[in-house]
């Protein structure tokens, strides 16, 4: 398993484009299939989801980070009072 | 109770064997009562009759044990969960810390079992009494804090729940634990929504648990992470279905949860806000309602324990290998951990929700669920959660701990008992993603649910792949940093260094200068206020009443000039007034 993943890291230009190649795929599997039943609107537009999650993932991501950066990121001993000492 | 239906009752078999465990030290003994007693239990659920142990107690009629098919899916992945935990910590050698896990089981199987609420609070408080200890037993002094910060959080919660259940007595006299209609809801109903709520960690109550997971011991989390929130998630199943507030709060729990887990350095701690992520599908679930909401509530429950135990074993073993949980104190542990590294990844994978994996199965319900409801909000906020969840726990934890930049932290790979309990895990994830009927049959009501359409599949590859190509992109922007960050818990935790400078600087000020005005001014006042009370009492109140005082003081002067101390005189005296009285009776 180790070798693999040694063998793997040292070709990760391949497997880059092998997870291009996928995300493509997924996209042409969705024009494919059939659509039973769908909840709403989103459900019947071709590769939906997959806008739905670029857009989703890069907002969550900016929008966490960024309030982290801006509030809610401390020290990680913040909490501790000055006179005790961590005994980490 | 009868001696015959204790030993019905599987939380009589933890509570026996905690009790034994210290006479078993000897010969690898307590390894074996270890694996006997979660085994004996999983085999006797099987055998438990619908109703049992029911005993009256000061009037108030106790129900030990009730069964039905949604307690019987809880205790069956309890008891799975609980040998799994034992197999996990066999290596530790405190048996308090087994003790501790032991009694900590025995709560939430008994929580699970009650059907009155006064028997669901024996239990309750026993289950958080119990699990402190789990963090107690790190040792660390941030651990101490963080287990009575947990206590205590937990004892407020339990006291509201104690506060419903009053209320609830006096309004109907009835404990019985049944579900409660959401148009007769009364005050007592929502106090008690909010006790268990608490234990779900439904913000803003939820700050305990990515306080306390944290820093609990390695084998401690693997408990903690699979009975006190799931325990909550069946009790809420059980009284408050199709409640609305519980749909929305769910939904902004799976997405709360999930955002902090973007944020978090330490993996422990990404893993228990995630905790609150995967617990607001549930707690989404319970407030949709419908037969297909709580099938889906019961499979995400039974897969999450798993995975998400599976996720706590393969990091804690980082965590006691290497000492290290922080990410970005790990990296590039992937030669050096790669059986901690496969079942992480198989964990990570199964709460990411990959097809034939029991994510796919368990979680897709409850979202299904809000679809076919049209709650088509709940639906989107739960697929953003979804999202964010393999983002987090499916990529960037594994990433970071195992490849990502060298750290070159010393370690090997775990104990063979943590990796056979890793293996059972992961054994669990993939089985129930390709035998889904192994969970839906166990399930409170007829599954009529397929998860592996077409659509199904290609919208999850969709959301996985894509999400794997934002990570791709903001890797840099991700890289983790040493902070931790605020949640609520800043109100208490700062609330209490408040109170305690109120209580050591202002107050004891205070205190020290009132001492001072006392001695000088206070004392002197007293006497003076002494003095006039007592003149006033023998001068004006003996006075208005009748002079007796005067009048006993002065007859008491006159009796002392004729007390002479002469015995003979007193004798006659004595016999006069004898005399004297026996005279007067005679001729009056």
């Amino acid at each position: 398993m180790v070798t693999l993943l040694s063998y793997l890291q040292a070709h990760a230009k391949v497997l880059k484009w092998v997870f291009f190649a996928y995300l493509l795929g997924t996209l042409l599997f969705d024009f494919l299939i059939a659509r039973h039943h769908p909840h709403f609107w989103g459900d019947s537009v071709i590769g939906f989801w997959a806008l739905f999650t670029v857009f989703g993932c890069l907002g969550m991501i900016v929008f966490c980070k960024g309030l982290s950066h801006v509030w809610l990121a401390q020290r990680e001993d913040f909490y501790d009072s000055e006179d005790s000492d961590n005994d980490e | 109770m009868m001696s015959s239906t204790i030993f019905l009752h599987p939380a009589s078999y933890f509570i026996l064997g905690a009790l034994l465990l210290p006479l078993f030290t000897r010969f690898k003994m307590q390894k074996v009562l270890l694996l006997a007693v979660p085994l004996l239990a999983f085999w006797q659920i099987h055998a438990l009759p619908e109703s049992f142990g029911i005993c009256n107690f000061m009037g108030f009629e106790l129900v030990f044990g009730r069964v039905d098919k949604l307690t019987y899916v809880f205790l069956h992945v309890f008891t799975l969960m609980a040998l799994i935990g034992a197999v996990y910590c066999l290596h530790v050698k405190e048996t308090g810390h087994h003790i501790a896990a032991f009694l900590y089981v025995a709560g939430a199987l008994g929580t699970t079992l009650a059907g009155d609420y006064l028997t669901i609070f024996i239990f309750w408080e026993l289950m958080a009494f119990a699990s402190t200890f789990l963090i107690w037993y790190r040792k660390r002094k941030r651990s101490i804090e963080a287990g009575y910060r947990y206590l205590m959080v937990h004892t407020a919660g339990g006291l509201i729940l104690l506060a419903g259940i009053f209320l609830r007595y006096q309004n109907c006299h009835d404990l019985t634990f049944a579900q409660i209609a959401v148009e007769g809801a009364t005050t007592a109903d929502y106090l008690i929504m909010i006790g268990f709520m608490l234990n779900a960690a439904v913000p803003p109550i939820h700050a305990w648990l990515p306080d306390a997971y944290p820093e609990a011991t390695v084998t401690g989390a693997v408990f903690m992470c699979a009975f006190t929130t799931k325990t909550a998630v069946y009790v809420l199943a059980r009284a408050f279905p199709g409640f609305e507030v519980l749909a929305i709060m769910g939904a902004v729990m799976a997405l709360y949860g999930v955002g902090y887990a973007v944020i978090e350095n330490d993996a422990r701690r990404i893993l228990a806000y995630h905790i609150v992520s995967q617990v607001g599908y549930m707690v989404c679930g319970i407030g949709i309602g419908t037969a297909m909401a709580v099938n889906g509530v019961c499979a995400h429950a039974y897969a999450h324990i798993l995975y998400k135990a599976l996720l706590f074993m393969g990091v804690g073993a980082v965590l006691e290998m290497t000492g290290k949980s922080k990410l970005n104190e790990l990296g590039g542990l992937y030669k050096r951990m790669p059986w901690a590294l496969f079942f992480t990844v198989i964990g990570g994978i199964a709460i990411s929700g990959f097809p034939l994996t029991s994510g796919f199965i368990s979680k897709s319900m409850i979202i299904a669920s809000a679809g076919a409801d049209h709650r088509i909000f709940l639906l989107v906020m739960l697929t953003l959660a979804a999202v964010g969840t393999f983002l987090s726990v499916g990529i960037k934890l594994p990433y970071f701990i195992w490849f990502g930049k060298d750290s070159g932290v010393k370690a090997k790979d775990a104990y063979w008992n943590m990796n056979l309990a890793m293996a059972f895990a992961a054994f669990m994830c993939i089985f129930l993603g390709i035998y889904p009927e192994y969970l839906y049959r166990m399930l409170p009501f007829a599954v009529d649910y397929q998860p592996y359409t077409a659509y199904h599949v290609s919208e999850t590859l969709q959301i996985l792949g894509f999400t794997g190509l934002g990570f791709y992109l903001m890797v840099k922007y991700l890289h983790p940093e040493p902070k931790s960050n605020l949640d609520v818990d800043w109100f208490y935790r700062k609330g209490a260094l408040v109170f305690m400078w109120v209580a050591c600087k202002p107050i004891s000020i205070a205190n020290d200068w009132v001492g001072e005005v006392y001695r000088t001014v206070g004392l002197r006042f007293t006497m003076l206020v002494a003095k006039a009370l007592s003149w006033f009492d023998w001068e004006g109140i003996d006075w208005a009443v009748d002079n007796s005082a005067k009048g006993v003081v002065e007859g008491g002067d006159k009796m002392r000039t004729l007390q002479t101390g002469k015995i003979q005189q007193y004798i006659g005296g004595a016999v006069a007034a004898l005399m004297i009285v026996l005279l007067v009776v005679v001729f009056l």
